[in-house]
């Protein structure tokens, strides 16, 4: 029997990954969870096991490839039975159209069907309170065919560049604007000849008379959109044992289940079915607004209202070489530049003396190697900046802008940004507060080489708090970190040096680490930032201030 | 050591499914079961044999009532040993199939009893007396459930019968209480009533089937109490006592005549409890609840998480068709499928005559959970259907959301009931609104247009029943 080895579901609404390294070629035996695939998300790089065992008959992409979640990476024959259920048909369900990026469809367009198979095609509605957009380009011209999906033109609003697919299969009869005419939601651009006479039949044979009380939220459910992302903060269902679940959500098991396996909580799709039901449709179109909304773009455009400037063509000036950016690169590169533009930063810089610290480190060095670790100044950092995240709770917090709100957090999970060969990495360690430095400095050291081995997961990356980010093992006297949004303050840490100190009348050498905080000044006002850096530094000088209050 | 893919222990209705689902889907599979061929209680000892022998007494009642319309069929001659030939054949049959099954699915059946020596290694101690060890990948536990007992009862005497020996009919005793008014005590009890036994039923709660809308159970209730010599409600047993005569039973309650009476034989149907104990869970880290049932999540998952659990011994409804469809999930789940037992509906259904089943919410639950629901009846008075088979003491019964429609429950009670209420459950897990049941054409005469009428209610008014001043 021929399985079909598909990318799988990697969480987090990514679609898809690049492949860095197939590590199976046709004729391979393989076996179950063995690692047959290396890919590179936006947020990390991920080995993929296999599901099944057998020999892999044929491969269908190569190295450096793009995949999409679901799309068939290698086949195996399965070993044993063969033959036997070869005529079944697999019935997972391919989750690709939801995955599909295609901003351009936020609406499903309003368009009538005419007699005789004649489709208006009218501007879709394309949410945000856009009115009319340019049209860049037809790609269609009349007398071609079109299939339903396939792109007509090319829209320009003054967000986003966006394709706009045919919702039918048939043949251009007209097109009624061209290149560069600014038309209005609603206005028919195109009409498709069909042959089929009706297509949303479902809608119109259904019954208008009497049940007013029925027709009325339907018609609302239309004009709003019915997907409603900012939701997605509402704690999972879950289903209680006994008895029945409390609510359930109107939907067909096999709904229910299709949801589940795109992991989608059912009970947060809006249905637009009669009495609220919800489609695979509703879930599709949830699910594809939730990634939109997730993946941010048209928001930093939004935020900056900076316009990208054209590059001038450098080889003009020399030699160049491009490359493609990897996809960490490319996210942090986006990041980066939210964080940048929408946070107002400030950076506060001081320094501390670590001499005796420095003292006790060599000291108990040993300790932390017995245990697998490294007791470096970042792993006792970690431990201090925990200490100081529960003394300044405005730094342990993120802002809500939408709602206005603060959310102070009441755990303590602190990043830790790491250098790798593919670029920077932040490592979240959990729960700072609860160990102590010995199993930080045993974390931190497998979590470092983890990242360094491209074997971090997505999770050791998510629900950190606040950033460490330790240059001074490459040298430098100071530097302004960016805040890693959505967290508030960042700690530059650079090279320790010993410096001539003023001390009861004569100059004595001391190691002095210099230090800087980059915060949100949104959120925290610049005498907070120094009390909190000074507390640091103060604590690096004396650890007995960790304890003393 | 053996080494399995795939250990699923116990072979009722729960475990052969999961088994069978399993196999289809590629996975090397061991069935391991105390009987020869899969089936458990469902089969052997509960819901097949039970629905033979209340097919045979549906006869007999409607034998009798044939008077009525002209036809006497004379007394009937009740051969004891005949009857229970033909419960047998019906069991052997039914799970001699399953047996085949299990061989066309080359699953590996093993006979006899497992337990845990660790989370990953089971001890089975095969019929011969042998001990066969195995490692497993992972296992699904289905063992079920056993009737409860009352403590103090002295369940060993011939004269005291759980479901089990009921089934077996060693007699058709003269006298027999039925202690516990629930859906087995009443089916069992109406088995036999019509064989000849004089029946009382004893219940503590103040209604016959505890949890079900009181609107259905009194037809039920009505009906029974003609064929039943006597239902005592909100009573009590204190204290019983082996004499020469049979069974001195006390009774302590409201309204009751007699406060001793002399029983020929005891039926105790008062629930099950589930099959944990020797199944070595304590070498594992599943754990069980306050009242004996295995832990698991929604996707059957233990908290040993190679084991797995499905059907009665975790609770919830304990019926056959939760626990195959438990066993779907849980071996879905284990093949890394993204699935929960998550149904809308679980339909149960008490089949006593006449039938009463219900699916999705009940009335009382609807209440409970604070829902807006709006409830429609159509009395069978009014079918058609029913008024050519003589009976009118049906209900077709639907549960609302008030705003939207939706179809929530369905409650029936009926000769036939058992067969109507799928219909309820399609329509609720479709999420099927009251337009869509009453728009479906239900075909004439039958039983099912109660169902469309009924939902026609819900805008006020339907065909066969005039409801003026809407």
């Amino acid at each position: 029997m021929i399985k079909e080895f598909k990318l799988p579901e990697l969480g987090e609404n990514i679609e898809t990954a690049q492949i860095v390294k197939i590590m199976v070629s046709p004729g391979d035996e393989i076996k179950v969870d063995q690692i047959v695939l290396e890919i590179e998300t936006d947020k990390a790089t991920i080995e993929v096991p296999s599901e099944f065992a057998g020999v892999v008959k044929e491969v269908m992409v190569k190295d450096g490839d793009t995949a999409k979640v679901g799309q068939v990476i290698f086949t195996v024959e399965e070993q044993g039975e063969t033959g036997q259920k070869k005529q079944e048909p697999e019935k997972e369900i391919i989750p690709e159209n939801t995955t599909e990026p295609e901003p351009a469809k936020t609406e499903k367009p309003k368009t009538e069907v005419k007699d005789k198979g004649i489709y208006e095609f009218k501007l879709p509605d394309l949410g945000e309170n856009i009115e009319s957009a340019q049209i860049v380009k037809f790609l269609v011209k009349e007398g071609d065919s079109v299939e339903n999906g396939q792109v007509l033109f090319e829209l320009e609003t003054d967000k986003a560049t966006i394709e706009v697919p045919s919702e039918v299969s048939g043949v251009v009869k007209e097109i009624r604007a061209k290149d560069g005419d600014v038309v209005k939601v609603g206005d028919v651009i195109l009409l498709i000849e069909t042959g089929k006479v009706s297509v949303d039949s479902k809608k119109e044979s259904e019954p208008v008379h009497e049940e007013k009380l029925e027709q009325q939220p339907e018609i609302k459910a239309e004009e709003t959109p019915s997907v409603q992302p900012e939701r997605k903060s509402v704690p999972p269902h879950v289903p209680k044992r006994s008895g029945m679940p409390e609510k359930i959500a109107p939907a067909a098991p096999s709904v229910r289940r299709f949801a589940r396996e795109i992991g989608i909580d059912i009970n947060q799709v809006r249905g637009t079915g009669p009495g609220g039901r919800i489609s695979i449709d509703d879930v599709k179109k949830f699910a594809k607004t939730l990634n939109q909304s997730l993946s941010g773009s048209g928001g930093t455009l939004a935020v900056t209202g900076i316009k990208q400037e054209p590059l001038p063509d450098f080889s003009k000036f020399g030699e160049i070489e491009v490359q493609p950016m990897n996809n960490i690169r490319k996210k942090t590169a986006e990041h980066l530049s939210f964080a940048w533009a929408t946070i107002p930063h400030v950076t506060q810089f001081d320094a501390a003396d670590i001499t005796e610290l420095e003292k006790l480190r060599k000291k108990y060095s040993k300790k932390a190697e017995a245990v697998g670790g490294k007791l470096t100044i970042t792993a006792i950092l970690l431990k201090v900046i925990a200490f100081a995240l529960k003394k300044f709770p405005q730094f342990n917090a993120s802002i809500d802008l939408q709602k206005n709100e603060i959310i102070y957090k009441k755990y303590f999970n602190i990043g830790v940004a790491v250098d790798t060969d593919r670029g920077l990495i932040v490592p979240v360690i959990r729960d700072v507060d609860k160990k102590n430095v010995l199993e930080l400095s045993a974390e931190l050291s497998q979590i470092s080489e983890k990242a360094r081995a491209k074997k971090i997961t997505l999770e050791d990356l998510q629900g950190g708090n606040f950033t460490i980010s330790n240059l001074g093992g490459i040298g430098g006297t100071g530097f302004t970190p960016v805040v890693n949004s959505p967290e508030v303050a960042i700690l530059g840490v650079s090279r320790g040096k010993l410096e001539p100190v003023y001390v009861d009348g004569e100059f004595v050498p001391r190691l002095i680490l210099p230090l800087s905080l980059s915060y949100d000044h949104r959120i925290i006002d610049g005498a907070d930032a120094a009390r909190f850096l000074r507390w640091v530094a103060e604590a690096l000088e004396q650890p007995f201030l960790l304890i003393l209050d | 050591m053996n080494k399995v893919q795939l250990a699923v222990i116990g072979g009722g209705p729960g475990g052969y499914a999961a088994a069978f689902h399993a196999a289809d889907l590629g996975m090397n599979v061991t069935l391991i079961d105390l009987e020869k061929n899969p089936g458990g209680i469902c089969l052997y000892r509960g819901c097949i044999p039970s629905k033979a022998l209340l097919h045979i007494s549906k006869l007999i009642y409607e034998a009798q009532e044939a008077k009525k319309w002209g036809v006497d069929f004379g007394k009937p001659e009740i051969n004891v040993e005949k009857l229970r030939k033909f419960k047998k054949k019906v069991v052997t049959k039914l799970t001699g199939g399953l047996g085949q099954l299990v061989k066309q699915r080359k699953i590996n059946f093993i006979q006899g009893r497992a337990s845990f020596l660790s989370n990953n290694k089971l001890a089975v101690k095969l019929t011969s007396g042998e001990v066969e060890e195995m490692e497993f990948e992972t296992a699904i536990l289905a063992t079920g459930s056993v009737p409860s007992t009352i403590p103090g009862f002295p369940m060993d005497s011939p004269k005291i019968m759980t479901s089990r020996e009921a089934l077996e009919l060693e007699d058709i005793p003269n006298k027999l209480l039925v202690l516990g008014g629930g859906y087995i005590g009443l089916e069992m009890g109406s088995v036999y009533s019509a064989l000849g036994s004089e029946i009382t039923v004893v219940e503590m709660m103040p209604q016959l089937l505890p949890g079900a809308d009181s609107d259905l159970v009194d037809v039920l209730t009505k009906s029974l109490s003609k064929k039943f010599k006597s239902i005592l409600l909100n009573t009590k047993v204190v204290d019983i006592k082996e004499i020469k005569a049979g069974i001195k039973v006390s009774f302590e309650g409201k309204d009751l005549k007699e406060k001793e009476q002399v029983f020929d034989k005891i039926l105790v149907a008062v629930g099950r409890k589930p099959i944990t104990e020797g199944l070595g869970l304590e070498n594992t880290s599943v754990k069980t609840d306050r009242r004996g049932f295995v832990v698991v999540d929604e996707k059957q998952q233990t908290d040993d998480p190679k084991i797995f659990a499905i059907g009665d011994i975790v609770g919830g409804a304990m019926l056959a068709h939760k626990a195959s469809a438990e066993g779907k999930v849980a071996v879905e789940a284990i093949l890394g499928k993204k699935v929960a037992f998550e149904p809308a509906a679980i339909p149960a259904i008490v089949f006593t005559d006449p039938e009463l089943a219900w699916t999705g919410i009940t009335e009382n639950e609807a209440k409970e959970l604070g829902i807006n629901y709006k409830v429609t009846k159509f009395p069978w008075a009014a079918s058609g259907r029913a008024t050519t088979l003589d009976r009118y003491d049906g209900l077709t019964k639907l549960i609302f959301d008030s705003e939207t429609g939706r179809m929530l429950g369905m409650g029936i009670v009926g000769p036939g009931a058992g067969e109507l209420i799928a219909e309820g459950t399609l329509a609720v897990e479709m999420a099927a609104l009251a337009k869509d049941v009453a728009l479906t054409i239900h075909p004439h005469p039958t039983l099912s247009e109660t169902v469309m009428e009924s939902a026609e209610l819900f805008f006020g008014h339907t065909t066969h029943l005039y409801k003026p001043g809407r």
